[in-house]
């Protein structure tokens, strides 16, 4: 399909229902980022294109819609995702992250794993969440300048580094 | 390698309850869910990567200490009827049974153990205990996953935990339920009210083959919903903690019905006792929800105490798989209600004598 605007390859396609009346839009990206559809405020100013403003609280989500890609490993889509419930392959965690996190709430009694964990990982998730902890006191101690603390901090975190190479990161 | 035949001779010891306190929680399973970090999950991937990942794990599985010499197929060697069986004995699932193509099921030699590839994930490891034992369910399949997990690179993200094909199984991967009978609550019309409680909690309730399915014999699933956010033992406990407090309920709930309304009790024990005895057609359901009130009577001490087996061993083997099984050829609905109204009359004659014989010449 091709581009409302030029003759490029349309990519974006909007669908807007106003008073009953269908209005549809395909355009190619660079089309959609002049007339403004990449961000919230493009869209709510996109009065000339439009006609009038959709319901806010769709906005973002159909802008991160629109720029979801398929996942690379094993070619599953955000759409497939919707039908089904359920994921292609243990990569599509990570492509379709936002779309997941929004549904665990209403599924799990919290978002971070606390169960059983092989020991490999559960030593590299123990040292990376005290370098995460110490990365946040030399942030603060720097802030408000106590560079002597900072340098203690440091050398910790370098120490840790040493120690954990082979586990961290591996 | 373990035979069909063999494996359907001999009775697990959670079918029987031996030695166990059986007369409310009569079963707990724990299940895991594993998956291959690099492969699709199995209702995304092709026949050729679903059949790799299955020749793969097959025989991986069948090498871990407690699994050799066990039951190991693949679904799509076995007959339909087999594949009925299993799931009627609760070693693979009715969604497994369904998918064929590069799904596989090892069984250890106790049935305590049972190992399902390319089921909704690449793996799921299941344990089966007697009575109210979820913790050991868990050791059970917790060994196995270990064992597996140096030979096998499973998915895991140090924030999610184990990656499943549905994100309702993230985190831990563990399902816990245990199989409930509770006549006491469903006679006292305390049951929808108890159920509810339960759901209030996060926990679910289903009926006797999972999701989805009817309540047949006053016989009740409990399980977790959420798999994340809280550790295995954090589930375990407060599962066992609620399906406690139910089986206390339910004990509460026969022992006042005894007191006050003993009549209505003995009637409908007595009438299931009447109807099993001498019934010559008898459907799934009827045979459940009767000898449902026959255990009840045992549990009771009103019958004889060996009837609890009986009961139990009857749930299983009259289920439709199972009968057609034992006759050795697939059998029309009516033909099977004649064939478990006959096995049941036999099986209940040493405990309860008919009075009067009408069973008829030509049997």
């Amino acid at each position: 399909m091709k581009c409302d605007s030029c003759q490029e390859k349309a990519t974006v396609f909007y669908t807007q229902v106003t008073d009953g009346k269908l209005k549809k839009f395909v355009l190619c990206e660079s089309c959609a980022q002049k007339k403004g559809i990449t961000s919230v405020d493009g869209l709510l100013m996109g009065g000339d294109l439009l006609g009038s403003s959709p319901p806010q609280t769709q906005i973002p989500d159909l802008i991160a819609d629109l720029n979801q890609e398929d996942c690379s490993a094993c070619g599953f889509t955000l759409e497939d995702f919707r039908k089904v419930g359920r994921l292609g392959c243990p990569e599509c965690y990570q492509v379709f992250s936002r779309e997941i996190m929004g549904r665990l709430p209403s599924m799990h009694k919290g978002g971070v794993h606390k169960g059983y964990l092989p020991e490999g990982l559960a030593k590299k998730q123990a040292l990376e969440s005290e370098l995460a902890g110490l990365a946040t006191k030399l942030a603060s101690a720097i802030e408000e300048e106590r560079f002597e603390d900072a340098a203690i901090i440091r050398d910790e975190i370098s120490e840790i580094e040493k120690s954990g190479k082979g586990v961290v990161g591996s | 390698m373990m035979r069909f035949t063999t494996l359907l001779k001999h009775p697990a010891d959670w079918m029987t309850g031996h030695g166990a306190e059986t007369s409310v929680v009569l079963t707990s399973r724990v299940r895991l869910a594993r998956n291959l970090a690099k492969a699709p999950f199995p209702g995304w991937a092709r026949k050729k990567e679903r059949q790799a990942v299955r020749s793969s794990l097959q025989g991986k599985l069948e090498g871990i200490p407690g699994m050799k010499d066990g039951f190991s197929h693949e679904l799509c060697d076995l007959e339909p009827l087999q594949k009925q069986v299993l799931v009627e004995r609760h070693l693979i699932s009715r969604e497994q049974a369904a998918r064929s193509e590069g799904s596989g099921s090892v069984v250890n030699r106790k049935q305590t153990l049972s190992l399902m590839i390319n089921e909704e994930d690449h793996l799921r490891i299941q344990a089966i205990r007697p009575s109210l034992q979820l913790k050991e369910a868990f050791k059970l399949a917790h060994t196995i996953d270990q064992s597996l997990e140096k030979v096998v690179d499973f998915a895991i993200d140090p924030t999610l935990g184990y990656l499943t094909a549905c994100p309702t199984n993230l985190g831990t991967g563990m399902r816990a339920s245990s199989m409930l009978h509770l006549p006491g609550l469903v006679l006292s019309d305390q049951i929808g009210q108890v159920l509810k409680g339960i759901n209030k909690l996060g926990l679910a309730v289903r009926g006797l083959y999972g999701e989805g399915t009817e309540s047949l014999g006053n016989l009740y699933q409990i399980s977790n919903q959420s798999t994340l956010g809280e550790s295995e033992e954090e589930i375990l406990d407060r599962l066992t903690k609620v399906i406690g407090d139910v089986a206390l309920y339910e004990l509460q709930a026969r022992k006042r019905l005894m007191i006050e309304d003993p009549v209505m009790v003995r009637d409908r024990i007595g009438r299931a006792a009447g109807n099993l005895s001498y019934a010559h057609i008898i459907t799934s359901k009827e045979a459940l929800n009767h000898l449902s009130m026959l255990r009840l009577g045992a549990d009771l001490q009103l019958l004889p105490a060996d009837l609890v087996e009986t009961c139990d061993r009857l749930f299983m083997e009259t289920q439709p798989a199972h009968l057609q099984w034992r006759a050795g050829r697939k059998l029309e609905p009516e033909a099977r209600d004649i064939l478990r109204a006959q096995m049941i009359r036999e099986q209940l004659q040493s405990s309860l004598p008919p009075a009067i014989d009408i069973t008829g010449k030509e049997n």
